[in-house]
């Protein structure tokens, strides 16, 4: 015993430690604050396993998965007691003896628990084998861990049915212990399931029981050490890792923002350190993310890339980096030991003769183009689809755009379509490239305040570049305007002062142009004092909320749905409930998945509408992207079918008059959507903004 | 094949012009680089790349165009000279030409490539008159360009009947459309790097010549006044029920514009 297991742990030690090695070679990520609030998020994610039983739509294997989980944990004890058992007889954990209830009670659970494991484990290969869901991948890893746990819970019961055959059947030959207190009965009294085991052998006679018995503890603990030493190599390593990883999740904003670059470091260019463009770039939470994968594929089912044909995999994308992961352990250890030795104190040379060692361990794939492909890489539309469904909590979005900062800023290789929009930016401050000085030309004879002729205003109506220049999105912002007149908020714009917030270039990448556009705008906010913003657009919205901070702009900034929904609350506006013809609502990424604002626009729907508000089957913390998101509004979609096509047709198929939506690139895509599906002039699609001031008392 | 590109800073037509007293209003004014000067530099970036040209660029005038050549660095010109002189301050076409014949004496280039015309003035006549004072062949308005050895190219034109193709002996002028190429947009990499790289800047006597020699003194066209084009005046939009708006615009036509 004392052999099998001293070879078990340390077989299983060094994989462990291999792996955490690993990760500390990583590069750092600072997830050690804010404790209290991190174990609340594994109390919720993973002991309550809210990702899996929380979601309608796959209820049945959530229940199944949590089952087996809260057996797990409740077995583990029962697995101390065990190899306890092995070395001291009548062995129990302090409070779990016979002597107390508990003890009885938790021998009641594990019977009953293992009971449970072993139906689930059954339903689970069922579904594997025979209802096969599109989103699993039939690997024989899974059916291998199914059936060790399978195994794991048949010897358990079968040791204490034989037990129980020869101190209840045969008198107790070997006086074995069981639990016998006069207050609580015999132990087995509790244990209906390992009874029920002891009865299918108990023909077999009493030497056979033995047999079994001892057969059967040793094939359980044999097997259990198997799975603990199977468990690092592939997706179940999640078993161990899925825990910590949920501790490590993000807390303040829904992923790791993306880190300010420091552009002017020379050396950074020249060492080609900017972005990941090599595995070793990755952050230890990154690379614990790449362990954790369970392999589930929720992630890609949800994915409006995957779903409309397109490369992008998450699945294959985590497997491709977890592979270059592993493949590089010796390498990214031994890098990362060097990185230790490079001298404080600028010593030129030896700096540079430390460098050259350490690029000669870099990997020789390139994370782009190697390892991922290009068009893989620039699908996604970072509208954190993946992320919101992910049972253990993995961050996607931010690998990927860190891949595209290293394509973008160092290797200088992006889609062609993105040119037009950053020069437009670079030149004029918006994606459009049209003229800054028309920036305010919307507003002309609306008689909207400038903050060049008066800042003493109680509000800044951030307006954006939709709403400045797209000739749909302008109708939105005089909309806009109409309420806030109405509602007499004291409000005024930026007019040409007012650049793009650097969202689509951020995402794309770039940056520099990010932080060109951020520096020259929060010099202009803060210039003016602006402490409150509105704004119609998410993607500004989350820009100027929580990328702003980053470089010193401090602002309390709503979407003006969430300003309507309080301008309504206390009364600075009457809603008429006069839209006819059903409505339903389609909820941006940025707004929903990235600012948890689901309520306050379905509110303000219900309001002015006669016929209440149609969800649609993909909405809330689960809608469906327009497809603009993450700089793809500016980009061709060439593979597959078309995002807003996709998401147009399930408008279409719920029969509604009205389609509502918070984004200007949402309203862009919407439309255009119904445009090809020749459903425009059935289904009005317009902002909710635009809704509110026809409905308006 | 050793490449000299032009480029010029122009002031972005994307912004509206205003006209004060026959002169333009400086004030909200930005300046770029001149689009069909980007595609020359594509084409000379691209020249490098498949066919290990040497590039250099020149630019004339413009004060500060530090950001411009770095730009152009960035894009993947190895060389950049600029030429300013308070003598060029009124210079034309036929002065920059001079100018250009200079410069182009003074490396040892195989090809000029130019912009068709620059936007500010779109006047489209620098790169031709080069040619003629340099005795060079010369195709204006090229889509696309094939190196065919060391002393051949083969060039499209779009010309007035279609497409025109033409066999270049170099060295040559060409001047390029922006049908030639989608101009990349500098790489970031390469705008940081970019800045440890030397411009050579020169004066009309660094560069071996004078202001009367270029005829900078007796300018052959002169700008005299500015004037903002007539605005059109907005039409009027009909909206709603498609009867009533044929009626009133039928009425429109007939009692107030009194053409039916
Ligand atoms: S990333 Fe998350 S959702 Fe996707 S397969 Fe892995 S565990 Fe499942
Ligand atoms: S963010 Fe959206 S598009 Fe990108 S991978 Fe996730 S689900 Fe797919």
């Amino acid at each position: 015993m004392s052999l099998l297991l001293i070879i078990a742990l340390v077989v299983f030690g060094r994989t462990m430690y291999t792996r955490i090695r690993l990760l500390m070679a990583l590069e750092p990520a600072d997830r050690f604050d804010q404790i209290t609030r991190r174990l609340k998020s594994v109390a919720v994610f993973a002991l309550g396993q809210k990702r899996l039983v929380g979601r309608k739509k796959e209820r049945l294997s959530g229940v199944m998965h949590a089952f087996i989980f809260w057996g797990f944990c409740v077995l583990l004890i029962r697995s101390l007691n065990i190899y306890g058992e092995a070395f001291v007889r009548g062995f129990h954990l302090p409070l779990l003896g016979d002597h107390s209830l508990l003890g009885y009670l938790y021998v009641f659970l594990k019977d009953i628990v293992e009971g449970i494991v072993l139906l689930m484990v059954i339903l689970a290969l069922y579904r594997r084998a025979v209802i096969k869901p599109k989103r699993l991948h039939n690997s024989w890893e899974a059916y291998l861990v199914l059936g060790l746990i399978g195994v794991l819970m048949i010897s358990d019961l079968l040791v204490d049915g034989a037990r129980y055959n020869l101190i209840s059947l045969y008198n107790n030959p070997g006086h074995l212990d069981f639990f016998n207190n006069p207050r609580f009965g015999s132990e087995f009294n509790w244990t209906p399931i390992s009874v029920l085991a002891g009865k299918l052998i108990s023909p077999l006679g009493a030497g056979a029981n033995r047999v079994i018995m001892t057969m059967m503890f040793w094939l359980h603990i044999i097997t259990q050490l198997t799975f603990l030493n199977i468990l690092p190599l592939g997706k179940h390593f999640h078993v161990i890792t899925a825990l910590p990883n949920v501790f490590f999740k993000s807390l303040d904003y829904p992923h790791e923002k993306t880190k300010l670059l420091d552009l002017e470091d020379e050396s950074v260019w020249e060492d080609e350190s900017l972005g990941i463009n090599h595995i070793h770039q990755l952050n230890w939470k990154q690379g614990l993310d790449l362990y954790t994968c369970t392999e589930c594929g929720r992630c890609k089912e949800v994915c409006p890339t995957y779903t409309t044909d397109k490369p992008l995999n998450l699945f294959d994308f985590n497997m491709q980096l977890k592979e270059e992961l592993l493949e590089n352990t010796d390498n990214l250890i031994k890098r990362a030991a060097l990185a230790n030795t490079l001298p404080s104190d600028g010593d030129a040379e030896n700096t540079e003769k430390i460098k050259a060692e350490m690029a000669g361990l870099n990997s020789q794939k390139q994370l782009v183009g190697d390892v991922i492909a290009e068009d893989t890489l620039w699908a996604c539309t970072t509208c954190r689809a993946c992320e919101e469904v992910c049972p253990v909590t993995i961050e996607h979005v931010p690998r990927i755009v860190g891949m595209r900062q290293g394509q973008t800023l160092m290797a200088g290789v992006y889609p062609d379509e993105l040119n037009v929009a950053l020069k437009g930016l670079e030149r004029n401050g918006n994606p459009w490239g049209i003229g800054y000085d028309k920036r305010a030309d919307w507003a002309e004879g609306l008689g909207v305040k400038m903050m060049a002729d008066d800042a003493d205003v109680d509000y800044l109506l951030w307006v954006g570049c939709a709403g400045s220049f797209d000739d749909r999105a302008k109708k939105v912002s005089t909309s806009l305007v109409k309420i806030l007149q109405k509602a007499e908020v004291d409000f005024a714009i930026l007019g040409v002062e007012e650049k793009c917030t650097g969202d689509f270039a951020r995402r794309v990448g770039n940056e520099m142009m990010y932080q060109m556009m951020a520096q020259e705008n929060i010099e202009t906010l803060n210039s003016y004092q602006v402490k409150k913003i509105i704004t119609a657009c998410p993607h500004c919205l989350n820009t100027l909320k929580h990328e702003y901070p980053q470089m010193g702009g401090n602002y309390e900034v709503v979407h003006h749905t969430e300003f309507i929904y309080q301008l309504v609350k206390t009364g600075k506006i009457t809603l008429n409930s006069s839209l006819g013809g059903a409505l339903t609502y389609h909820d941006p990424c940025y707004l929903g998945r990235y600012n948890a604002v689901y309520d306050q626009p379905r509110s303000i729907l219900q309001s002015i509408s006669k016929n209440g508000l149609t969800e649609l089957d993909r909405h809330g913390p689960e809608s469906f992207c327009c497809g603009a998101g993450g700089g793809r509004m500016w980009m061709e979609e060439t593979i597959g079918k078309r995002i807003n096509e996709e998401r147009a047709g399930e408008i279409v198929s719920k029969q509604v008059a009205n389609v509502a939506v918070g984004c200007p690139f949402c309203l862009t895509m919407i439309e255009d959507g119904m445009k090809e599906l020749g459903k425009e002039e059935d289904i009005k699609t317009q902002d909710i903004a635009e809704l509110v001031a026809q409905n308006m008392a | 094949m050793k490449i000299l590109t032009t480029v010029k800073k122009v002031v972005d037509v994307e912004l509206n012009m205003h006209v004060k007293d026959g002169a333009l209003v400086e004030d909200g004014m930005q300046y770029v680089t001149n689009a069909w000067d980007e595609n020359a530099v594509e084409t000379a970036s691209q020249l490098k790349e498949n066919n290990g040209a040497e590039t250099t660029l020149v630019s004339i005038g413009g004060g500060d165009n530090t950001d411009i050549i770095r730009r152009c660095y960035a894009m993947g010109i190895e060389n950049g000279i600029h030429v300013d002189d308070p003598a060029l301050e009124k210079a034309d076409s036929s002065i920059y030409a001079k100018v250009l014949q200079k410069v182009y004496e003074a490396g040892d280039y195989d090809l000029v490539i130019t912009g068709k015309q620059a936007q500010d003035t779109d006047s489209g006549q620098t790169g031709i008159i080069l040619a003629e004072y340099l005795g060079l062949p010369c195709v204006s308005n090229v889509i696309a360009l094939e190196v065919i050895d060391d002393q051949h190219i083969k060039v499209s034109r779009s010309g007035d009947t279609g497409t025109e193709i033409v066999e270049l002996t170099l060295p040559a002028v060409i001047s390029v459309d922006v049908s030639i190429n989608e101009p990349r947009l500098p790489q970031m990499r390469g705008i940081m790097m970019a800045k440890k790289k030397k411009i050579t800047e020169m004066d009309l006597a660094a560069l071996g010549t004078s202001a009367d020699e270029v005829g900078a003194d007796a300018p052959k066209s002169e700008i005299i006044e500015f004037m903002a084009s007539q605005s059109r005046q907005a039409g009027q939009k009909f909206e709603g029920d498609a009867a009533e708006i044929t009626a009133k615009v039928v009425d429109l036509l007939a009692n107030e514009a009194k053409v039916i």
